[in-house]
């Protein structure tokens, strides 16, 4: 506990899987989003071309499905933009300038699309 | 004493000294010749960008505003509506359901150059990059061929501002009126006899139960015409130009045709054709040590961003293997162009067609002239003569 609010940034762990199947643990910020993750570490397979406001979908990753019912509910923006991917949508697709890093989704696995453009 | 001007000839023909010199000790100024505040840093315009909250379109997005279009189009509509509306037509947009436009280009490219070649000299602008995006552009919004001159000019004319009174003239405003109304022709013959093409589709679409008002079709499909036929045709204006003046660049490109998407890239930022757009202040904004008031109008000069040696190292260095990420040739967050698929499949075509045919070409005229345009850059005419 610090006097002055400052603390060392809380980070949850989150595993982006490329297509070939290498995995890359990264210590994401809790807040940031998962597309963040990536886009600051230099993951490769996400574009995130409009930076994050889910209107390229160029951040399209596979979520493991056993974390998918932790995720909040995609909105209709989501939703349509999805019909938008190159890689074809799946039941688990979604943008990962979507998701939000929190602890209950720590070590969350996204598996990334073969292209997004 | 600095002033940024943007209705000066010289902003028109080369703004990068300026930019400069905003970047470096104006980094948030408040031009009184444009009556807004400008930001010309990478990372505050990548912020306002992502900041639609602050940093509002829903005033214009255009440096110097058509009548009657705030609020009808994507650039001009906050979220949540425009979330709703782009997600609608971006799927017209997608690279997926482009692919049936490439063929068409790549002939319209073929047949445009069968038809210059043989004169030896040409003018890249009016024989090849706007006939080639006008007509595929056409195609998609089954607007009728023989229209393709008309609705160029008029595009051209509304897009310029009169540099005396510093505004829209009236022959500005009057192309952009005659437009719509042509435009609302056209949506009216859709209404009675749907076809298969994207002002049909905006017809159809709904949000939530809701049709499009008549006003959002033909609005959106005036920006639509306005990007398909200034800001596609200038920027593959200017990707020829700098091919032209960076010959090594060219003939590795020519060499290895892999580099032409990342050359494409390299082209969007180091001239993108829309170089600034403006937004309006929902709240006070402190920045740079300057004060920006809620209701002030801010440009966000992405011509600028993209030279900012901050983000890209050796900014004035035209790098076919830089691969840019993150630039603002597309602009980005909320209002990124809904064109970019489109955009890179159009012109990748049409600059393979082109290169293979005629991989050495140089300028005729020693000095371009250049649009008259707050907002847009791009040369009037580029003759060539076939080397």
């Amino acid at each position: 506990m610090s006097i002055f609010g400052r603390k060392e940034k809380e980070t949850a762990t989150v595993i982006y899987v490329s297509p070939a199947g290498d995995a890359r643990e990264i210590a994401v910020p809790v807040g940031d989003s998962v597309m963040e993750g990536a886009i600051k570490h230099g993951v490769n397979g996400i574009v995130a071309e409009c930076g994050g406001a889910c209107m390229c979908a160029t951040c399209h990753v596979y979520v493991d499905e056993t974390f998918l019912n932790r995720l909040d509910p995609m909105d209709a923006t989501e939703d349509e933009m999805l019909t938008c991917t190159v890689s074809p949508r799946r039941p688990n697709s979604r943008l990962s300038c979507q998701i939000r890093v929190t602890q209950e989704l720590a070590g969350l696995i996204v598996r990334l699309p073969e292209t997004q453009v | 004493m600095f002033v940024f001007d943007p209705y000066s000839p010289e902003m028109d023909s080369n703004p990068f000294p300026a930019y400069e010199t905003l970047r470096e000790q104006y980094p948030c100024m408040w031009s009184e010749h444009a009556r807004m505040w400008i930001l010309s840093r990478y990372d505050d315009i990548a912020n306002a960008v992502q900041d639609w909250q602050t940093y509002s379109s829903a005033k214009g997005n255009m440096m110097d505003e058509l009548p009657g279009r705030t609020g009808f189009t994507l650039g001009s509509t906050d979220p949540p509506r425009h979330d709703r509306l782009r997600a609608l037509i971006m799927g017209a947009f997608t690279k997926k359901s482009l692919e049936y436009l490439a063929e068409p280009a790549r002939k319209l490219a073929r047949q445009t150059i069968d038809e210059f070649a043989p004169k030896r000299t040409f003018d890249f602008v009016t024989d090849f990059s706007s006939r080639v995006t006008v007509g595929t552009l056409f195609l998609m919004m089954g607007l009728p061929d023989e229209d393709h001159t008309t609705v160029r000019r008029r595009v051209l004319l509304m897009i310029q501002s009169d540099k005396a009174t510093r505004q829209k003239g009236p022959e500005h405003i009057e192309a952009f009126q005659t437009l719509v109304d042509y435009v609302r022709g056209q949506v009216a013959k859709r209404r009675l006899a749907p076809k298969d093409d994207l002002i049909t589709k905006l017809i159809e679409s709904e949000i939530d139960g809701d049709r499009l008002a008549e006003n959002e079709i033909v609005m959106t499909s005036m920006t639509l015409i306005m990007a398909g036929v200034e800001s596609l045709s200038s920027f593959m204006s200017m990707m020829a130009l700098n091919m032209h003046d960076f010959p090594d660049a060219r003939r590795k490109v020519i060499a290895n045709p892999e580099l032409m998407a990342p050359a494409i890239e390299e082209s969007l930022r180091f001239n993108t054709s829309a170089q600034r757009f403006r937004r309006v202040l929902m709240r006070d904004v402190e920045l740079h040590g300057q004060r920006m008031r809620a209701g002030d109008f801010v440009c966000l000069c992405y011509g600028s961003g993209n030279r900012d040696p901050r983000k890209f190292p050796n900014p004035d260095v035209y790098d076919v293997e830089r691969r840019p990420q993150g630039h603002l040739g597309f602009g980005g967050g909320k209002h990124l162009c809904l064109g970019t698929a489109m955009a890179r499949l159009v012109t990748e075509t049409a600059m393979r067609e082109f290169f293979a045919r005629i991989p050495e070409y140089g300028l005729t005229i020693d000095k371009l002239n250049w649009t008259s345009s707050t907002t847009f850059r791009s040369p009037t005419s580029l003759p060539f003569a076939i080397q």
